[in-house]
C-alpha cells in the first residue's frame, strides 16, 4: 500500500502519522533529530498556538513544540 | 588560591536534558539550595559546590544547564559541553552523573551514549521511576547496565531514595580513578552529524525495546516486578510507551486551546501583576509601622542633634522607605517561581513566539522577559538559551524596558501621591496600567530596533524555536517560599548596602556644610524656627550646589535639583531614588506612616520660591514615564556588557534609554499641562 507522503506541518490537530524523512539541509533539522524526531516514530499533532505556529507534537512520550516552518522539514505518511 | 588543592580534589560532573531531575540530584547531593525549575534550561550558570560533608566523599560536584545533546546550540547549552570537555579551571571531570527520566528513556539515551562514546567515566542515575510505573511500564536494569556497560541506579532525587547508592557508586569510582593516571584517559568529542545521530537513535531504539516491559494490569502492584521477570513478556506495544501524561493533555487542552490559551495567558499574567499590589499591602503597612515606629523613637532618645539627625533620617528613614517594598519584591519572586514550577512558562513561551518573532524576538525570550519584571541581571543571563544571536542580543537590549522590581518602590510612591487615600484600592490598576505601558513600549522599541538589526549583529543565522513542554506538576510550595526567601535575601544583600550607603551620602550632602544656619527669629514659633532653619540648611547645602548644576536639565521637565539629585543617585540603584527624595524632603515620622508623611512633604514642595509646585498630577506621571525608559542601573549596564562581549549595545542602550526617557518625559509633563492637567 502506497501512503501519500506529507509534511508534518500539514497535520490535523490529533492526526497521527509516522515520520518517513528528515530534510537534513533544513538548519534546524540536526535539532530535530536531537529532540528525538527521527524516521519510524509516530508522531502526533496535540496542540496549535494562536496563530497556528508553533505546533506541539507527541514525540517518544514527550511534548515538544516546533514552527511551522521546522515541521516543514519532517516529512510523515 | 592554593591551586595544588584544587588538583587534587576529584571533581564530578552532573549532567542531564532538562526536565530530567538533573538541579535536584545536584541539590541533594550539595546541600545548597539550588533552582531546580520545571523549564528547559534554567539553569544558566554552572553552580559549584562540595559534596554535603555528611556524605564522607571528599569530591567537588558541578550542576551545569541541561543539554539533550553534546552539540551545543546556545550559549547555556556551550556552557555545559565546555564544563565537560575543557572547563576553564578543572579541567575534564573525574567522573560524569548523567540524569535520565526513565519514562523518557528513547529520548535521553542519546545524551548518554554520545558522553559513553566520548570516552567518560560514566554513571548514569535514572529518575522519575514512578513516572514509569504510572504509565504501567517497568524497565530492567540488567539489560540495560549490559547494553550501555556503565554504572547504572535508579534515584528519586526529592526523597534521597537511592541517592545512597548512588553515593558508594561514586566512592568506588572515584577510588578506580586514584589508581589510574588522571591524564592517560582519551576524553574527545567524536563529529556529531545528522547520520551518527539517526544511527545512535536505533541503537537506543533497540536497547529501549529490550529494557522496557509491561507490567500487568492485574496484579495489586505489589509484587509486579518480580512476578513481571519471570513472566515471558511479549513484545510491548509502542503505545504505551510513548504515551504522554493525561492530566497534562487535559490541561493543555485549555491552556493551549487556540482561542482560550490566549485569554488564559492574559488572565494568568495580569492576576499575576495586580496580586503583587494587593496582596502585599498588609505586610507592607506592617514594615511601615515598624520604621516609623524605630526612627521617631531613636529621634526622641537621641534627642536634637547631629548624631539624632544622623540616625533617625540618615541611617533609619532612608532604609527604611525602601524596605517597606520588600513584601512586594517577595510576593513577585513566590508567583514567578510558582508559575516557572507548574510547567506553564515552556507553554507561555509556545503562546508568544509568533507574535515575538515578528518583532525579531523568539518565544524563548519570554522567560527572560518574565525574570525582568524580577531584576534584569538574572534575566540577561537567562537570554542565554536563545539559540540566534541576533534574537538574544534584541532580547538583552529591550530587557532595561521590563518593569524590575527596584522599581517598584518608587512607582509605589508615585502611584500613591496621585491617588486620594480613599481610593488606595485604585493602586493595582494603575500599576497593572504601568507593566503594560512598560510592555508596549519595549515592543514599540524592539520592533523599531529590529529595523536596524543588521547593525547590531552582522551575521544570519537560523531563528528556531524547539522546546520541550515538560508535563505539569503540582508545585512544591515549600521549595516556592524557600526560594522565594533566598531571591530576596540575594536581593536585600545586593541592594541593602548600596541604600545604605547612598543614603548616608546624601544625609551628608543635604546636612553639610551650612550644619546651624542662622536664620530670622522673630515672633516665630519654635517649630517655624526648626523648618526655617532646614530649608535654608538644604538650600546651602552640597546637595543643592551639585543639584544647581543640572538644573538646567530639569527645569525643562517641570522639575528642580531636588528631584535631579534624586535622580542622579537613582543610577546606584532605582529604589534609592525613594530614599533621596526621603532624605531631601526631611521626611520625619511623628504619626504618619513614611509614605503618608512624605507624599504629605512632597505635596508641600514648591519650586524655588514660587508658589508653583513641584509635584502635580503632571509630574509625578512625567517621573513614571521617565522611570520606565531610563537606563538607571549600572549593574544592568556591566550585565549586559558581558553576555553580549562588548560595549556596544550597552552604550546603545543608555543614549537609546535615556534619551527616549528624557524627550518622553518632556513630552508628557508639558504635554498635559497643555491640556490643562498640572
Amino acid at each position: 500500500m502506497v501512503m501519500k507522503m506529507k509534511k508534518a506541518s500539514e497535520l490535523q490537530y490529533g492526526e497521527k502519522a509516522t515520520i518517513d524523512n528528515i530534510d537534513f539541509s533544513h538548519p534546524s533539522s540536526q535539532r530535530i533529530i536531537e529532540i528525538g524526531f527521527t524516521p519510524g516514530q509516530e508522531i502526533e499533532l496535540m496542540n496549535k498556538s494562536f496563530f497556528n505556529d508553533p505546533l506541539a507534537f507527541s514525540v517518544r512520550g514527550s511534548l515538544v513544540a516546533i514552527r511551522k516552518n521546522e515541521a516543514d522539514c519532517i516529512s510523515v505518511s | 588560591m592554593n591551586l595544588e588543592a584544587i588538583e587534587t580534589v576529584p571533581l564530578i560532573t552532573v549532567v542531564g536534558p532538562p526536565n530530567s531531575g538533573k538541579t535536584t540530584l545536584f541539590n541533594y547531593l550539595s546541600g545548597k539550595n539550588y533552582k531546580t525549575v520545571n523549564y528547559p534550561g534554567a539553569t544558566v550558570e554552572y553552580s559549584i559546590a562540595h559534596l554535603q560533608k555528611r556524605f564522607n566523599i571528599n569530591a567537588k560536584v558541578i550542576d551545569s544547564p541541561g543539554i539533550v545533546s553534546l552539540s551545543a546550540n546556545s550559549p547555556d547549552e556551550e556552557i555545559s559541553v565546555s564544563s565537560l570537555f575543557n572547563h576553564p579551571v578543572f579541567g575534564s571531570p573525574d567522573l560524569v552523573v548523567v540524569t535520565v527520566d526513565s519514562s523518557q528513556l528513547s529520548r535521553h539515551l542519546l545524551l548518554v551514549k554520545q558522553l559513553l562514546n566520548s570516552g567518560f567515566k560514566l554513571i548514569v542515575a535514572l529518575t522519575m521511576n514512578d513516572l514509569l510505573k504510572k504509565k504501567k511500564l517497568g524497565l530492567s536494569l540488567v539489560k540495560l547496565r549490559l547494553a550501555l556497560n556503565c554504572e547504572i541506579i535508579q534515584i528519586d532525587g526529592r526523597t534521597g531514595e537511592g541517592v545512597n547508592k548512588l553515593l558508594r557508586i561514586i566512592e568506588t569510582e572515584l577510588e578506580k580513578t586514584k589508581l589510574r593516571d588522571k591524564k592517560s584517559g582519551t576524553i574527545s568529542l567524536s563529529k556529531i552529524d545528522h547520520e551518527s545521530l539517526l544511527a545512535l537513535y536505533k541503537e537506543i531504539e533497540t536497547i529501549e525495546q529490550d529494557v522496557i516491559y509491561e507490567i500487568p494490569t492485574n496484579g495489586n502492584g505489589f509484587d509486579l516486578e518480580v512476578a513481571n521477570s519471570q513472566l515471558k513478556v511479549i513484545e510491548p506495544p509502542k503505545e504505551s510507551r510513548n504515551k504522554i501524561d493525561s492530566t497534562t493533555l487535559r490541561i493543555d487542552k485549555v491552556l493551549l486551546h487556540r482561542i482560550w490559551g490566549p485569554v488564559f495567558f492574559f488572565i494568568i499574567m495580569a492576576a499575576t501583576f495586580t496580586s503583587i499590589f494587593w496582596l502585599a499591602e498588609p505586610l507592607m503597612t506592617l514594615v511601615d509601622d515598624l520604621f516609623s515606629f524605630l526612627s521617631s523613637e531613636s529621634a526622641t532618645l537621641l534627642g536634637n542633634n547631629l548624631f539624632s539627625d544622623f540616625v533617625s533620617t540618615g541611617i533609619i528613614s532612608g532604609t527604611g522607605s525602601v524596605l517597606v517594598f520588600l513584601p512586594q519584591i517577595l510576593i513577585l519572586f513566590l508567583l514567578l517561581g510558582f508559575l516557572e514550577d507548574t510547567g506553564y512558562l515552556a507553554r507561555g513561551a509556545m503562546l508568544v513566539d509568533k507574535p515575538l518573532s515578528k518583532i525579531g524576538l523568539n518565544g524563548k525570550s519570554f522567560v527572560p522577559m518574565l525574570s525582568g519584571f524580577a531584576c534584569a541581571i538574572p534575566a540577561m543571563m537567562a537570554a542565554r538559551t536563545i539559540p540566534n544571536k541576533r534574537e538574544r542580543f534584541l532580547t538583552i537590549f529591550i530587557l532595561p524596558l521590563m518593569s524590575c522590581s527596584a522599581r517598584l518602590p518608587v512607582y509605589a510612591l508615585l502611584i500613591a501621591f496621585l491617588l486620594p487615600a480613599e481610593k488606595s484600592w485604585l493602586g493595582g490598576i494603575f500599576l497593572a496600567a504601568i507593566y503594560i505601558f512598560s510592555i508596549s513600549s519595549s515592543i514599540i522599541v524592539a520592533s523599531i530596533i529590529n529595523k536596524f538589526k543588521d547593525k547590531i549583529v552582522k551575521e544570519e543565522d537560523n531563528s528556531s524555536f524547539i522546546l520541550e513542554l515538560p508535563a505539569y506538576r503540582k508545585p512544591k510550595l515549600s521549595f516556592i517560599f524557600v526560594n522565594s526567601y533566598m531571591n530576596a535575601k540575594i536581593y536585600m544583600k545586593k541592594a541593602g548596602p548600596i541604600i545604605l550607603a547612598f543614603s548616608i551620602i546624601l544625609w551628608f550632602l543635604t546636612y553639610f556644610p551650612n550644619i546651624n544656619p542662622t536664620v530670622k527669629t522673630n515672633s516665630q514659633t519654635t517649630e517655624e524656627i526648626t523648618h526655617a532653619k532646614e530649608m535654608e540648611r538644604l538650600s546651602t547645602s552640597y546637595a543643592s550646589d551639585l543639584g544647581k548644576l543640572i538644573q538646567p536639565v530639569m527645569t525643562p521637565i517641570g522639575m528642580d535639583w531636588r528631584v535631579g539629585v534624586s535622580l542622579i543617585s537613582a543610577f546606584a540603584a532605582r529604589e534609592v531614588f525613594v530614599s533621596s527624595l526621603a532624605l531631601i524632603f526631611k521626611v520625619t515620622s511623628d504619626n504618619d506612616t513614611f509614605q503618608q508623611s512624605m507624599i504629605k512633604s512632597m505635596r508641600e514642595a514648591t519650586i524655588g520660591n514660587s508658589n508653583q509646585k513641584l509635584f502635580t498630577t503632571a509630574t509625578i506621571i512625567g517621573l513614571i514615564v521617565f522611570f520606565v525608559f531610563a537606563l538607571q542601573c549600572l549593574s544592568t549596564v556591566a550585565v549586559s556588557r558581558k553576555e553580549t562581549g562588548g560595549w556596544r549595545i550597552p552604550l546603545l542602550q543608555i543614549i537609546v534609554f535615556t534619551t527616549t526617557a528624557y524627550v518622553l518625559t518632556f513630552i508628557t509633563v508639558n504635554g498635559l499641562r497643555f491640556i490643562g492637567i498640572n
